[in-house]
């Protein structure tokens, strides 16, 4: 065996320009593979943090016509009393019930159409991280005369206002009357979607319900899950719970969204499965090359007695061998790639334009340690795989002719 | 004398050419025990076709090779790869050296294929290239040897697990007079001293003049069959 296993070191080494080539080829294309895995993951990631995690949660309960007319009639009955039963159920990180509904904001200078968010600071905070998302001010902590309100930094640019202004918010209150009031702009968030920055503001629940004339109203109850992929489950346990209301997960709520984590999915399965092939059909060339130039060699391995199974295994383990250099100096390459780029971050050309769809205009990948090690089992997987038409080859030779072969 | 191998009525014709060519026809012969034996003939009489199928690289159309009580002609392939590798040695014409093991690693593969002690091995390989006089090279790979010495490795390579027979198929082919002579003395010191078979396909006059029976063959069959006394 281990004859066996220093022949087929020297073997690989015959030439070495053609095995430099190969390995440098694998190492490339392992660091392909891994950038984009890496990429389609801080992608994710971030889509996912910034759009499900910080502005729609996991998932979402409404009144079934809120949906169509988000009004403040549309309140969820009992909707306090149902956010305190989910927040005591098991797999639940967090509850915020809030008082949604549409309105105008208006500043000295302009004016702009929002969804006024009524939330309790604490639970807001436990569910969106909407304390951790201000650019510039603070979170409902000021005792001002007016009511504070949190909005967007996009929407304080188009009303042409910066913490410590004053805004007026109008709104339908439950019975569909006009109601109009001032609030103070105590700071301003910052998300990567620059049409929630635009469109989203936040006070307190207990002002907004005051003001709509009924305290206690609730028309959402956001929902974050300890673990987001019982999604489904958790959302058809719900459903079934509260049949009379509308349960929808991240995926119901933002389709694009999920199609788009969902092609990039397949994106990088055919990504990483072409560079894999392309990858294994190099080695299979260089190690069929590397065969018939050794025929006559064959020959005389297989002519003394060597047998085939032991020819077919010294092919395999050649091309593992190959494999294995250039898969661990690609993935180790792959990983200092990947640390570095996580520290310095890899700026999407043209990625301002995309903020407005939630994608970030920065990108830090990262990958978990396990995926080197998949990744590496699956390059040497595809080694053997590519190995065994050449190993074929080799002990399809008739001994006799092969030792006579020029 | 024992007889190592006989042959029963050898035929091997080839079919898979435009016209079928009878390349053995009907060789009924019998080698004993340590005779050095030249099979002569011109091209395409037979002659590396006759030694493949007695050393069992290729299967008669009909008849019979027995060896050692065996008719190899009936083995699977199987079966043939373990008799090659337990009773005969083989030289080839072109050195055929695993160019990426020494000589000392080229002598002791086929004992490591055998399973043979690693001491056992190491002391036997020492010993035959000293007996070919390449004790120096040990450690250098064949091509760092001339062509006389890696046929010397080759002929070591042979008879280092003690074979019950070896075929040597053109083996002074590509080798000069003074290479040629030297390792056709080493050859029949070694036929002598450790009582070896050895059966040569050869055209070269200086292997013939060595031998101490020459079978001529011509278009596949046995023309003359001479024993020669040297003593």
């Amino acid at each position: 065996m281990t004859t066996l296993m220093i022949i087929s070191w020297r073997n690989i080494w015959r030439n070495r320009t053609r095995t430099l080539v190969i390995i440098t080829a694998l190492i490339l294309g392992i660091m392909g593979g891994v950038f984009s895995a890496a990429m389609r993951l801080a992608a994710e990631e971030q889509q996912f943090e910034d759009t499900v995690e910080n502005m729609i949660s996991h998932i979402q309960i409404h009144h079934p016509e809120f949906i169509a007319n988000p009004e403040a009639q549309y309140r969820i009955p009992d909707g306090e009393a149902i956010a305190g039963d989910i927040r005591g159920q098991n797999g639940i990180a967090s509850v915020s019930a809030r008082l949604v509904f549409d309105g105008m904001a208006a500043s000295a200078n302009m004016n702009a159409g929002v969804r006024i968010k009524g939330v309790d600071s604490e639970d807001e905070a436990r569910t969106t991280k909407l304390d951790e998302l201000l650019e510039e001010g603070s979170y409902f902590t000021e005792e001002w005369r007016l009511p504070s309100v949190i909005i967007g930094r996009a929407l304080a640019k188009e009303l042409l206002v910066e913490t410590g202004s004053r805004i007026v918010l109008t709104f339908q209150d439950i019975d569909g009357g006009i109601v109009s009031s001032s609030f103070r702009v105590e700071a301003l968030y910052a998300v990567t979607s620059r049409r929630f920055e635009e469109r989203t503001v936040f006070v307190k629940a207990g002002v907004l319900q005051e003001l709509a004339g009924e305290p206690g109203a609730v028309t959402e109850i956001a929902i974050l899950l300890d673990d987001v992929d019982r999604y489904r489950e958790a959302t058809d346990e719900l459903r079934a719970e509260y049949p009379g209301l509308e349960v929808r997960h991240w995926a119901d709520m933002d389709p694009t969204l999920h199609y788009s984590l969902e092609l990039l999915d397949q994106l990088l399965i055919y990504l990483v499965g072409i560079i894999i092939l392309g990858v294994s059909f190099g080695l299979l060339n260089t190690i069929l090359m590397s065969i018939l130039e050794r025929v006559r060699e064959l020959g005389v391995l297989l002519s003394i007695g060597m047998k085939r199974l032991k020819v077919f295994f010294m092919v395999v383990v050649e091309t593992t061998m190959i494999a294995i250099l250039g898969g661990v100096a690609g993935l180790i390459l792959s990983f200092f790639m990947i640390r570095f780029l996580n520290h310095r971050g890899v700026h999407i050309p043209g990625g301002e334009g995309l903020e407005d769809f939630g994608f970030a205009a920065v990108l830090y990948p990262d990958l978990p340690t396990s995926f080197y090690f998949e990744i590496g089992g699956v390059v040497i997987l595809f080694a053997i795989l590519a190995s065994i038409y050449p190993a074929w080859k080799a002990i399809r030779l008739a001994p006799a002719e092969a030792v006579r072969q020029e | 004398m024992q007889t190592v191998i006989k042959t029963e009525g050898l035929s091997k014709t080839y079919t898979n050419t435009a016209v079928p060519v009878h390349a053995l026809k009907d060789i009924s012969l019998e080698f004993k025990e340590g005779e050095f034996t030249a099979i002569v003939g011109p091209s395409g009489s037979g002659k590396t076709t006759f030694l493949n199928v007695i050393g069992g690289l290729d299967k008669p159309t009909k008849g019979k090779v027995v060896i050692d009580d065996v008719d190899i002609a009936t083995m699977k392939e199987s079966q043939l790869f373990d008799f090659r590798l337990r009773h005969i040695g083989f030289v080839f014409q072109a050195y055929n050296l695993i160019p990426v093991l020494t000589a000392i690693e080229n002598v002791s593969f086929i004992m490591l294929l055998q399973k043979k002690p690693k001491k056992e091995m190491e002391a036997r390989a020492r010993e035959m290239l000293e007996q070919v006089g390449l004790s120096d090279k040990l450690h250098e790979r064949p091509s760092r040897l001339s062509g006389g010495q890696q046929q010397r490795v080759a002929v070591a390579r042979a008879l280092a697990s003690k074979p019950d027979f070896v075929l040597a198929d053109e083996p002074t082919a590509n080798l000069d007079t003074k290479s040629a002579f030297n390792l056709l003395d080493i050859m029949a010191r070694l036929n002598k001293e450790e009582n070896i078979t050895l059966i040569f396909s050869t055209h070269d006059q200086r292997v013939i003049d060595r031998a101490r029976r020459v079978i001529t063959l011509v278009d596949g069959a046995v023309d003359k069959d001479e024993h020669i006394d040297k003593d």
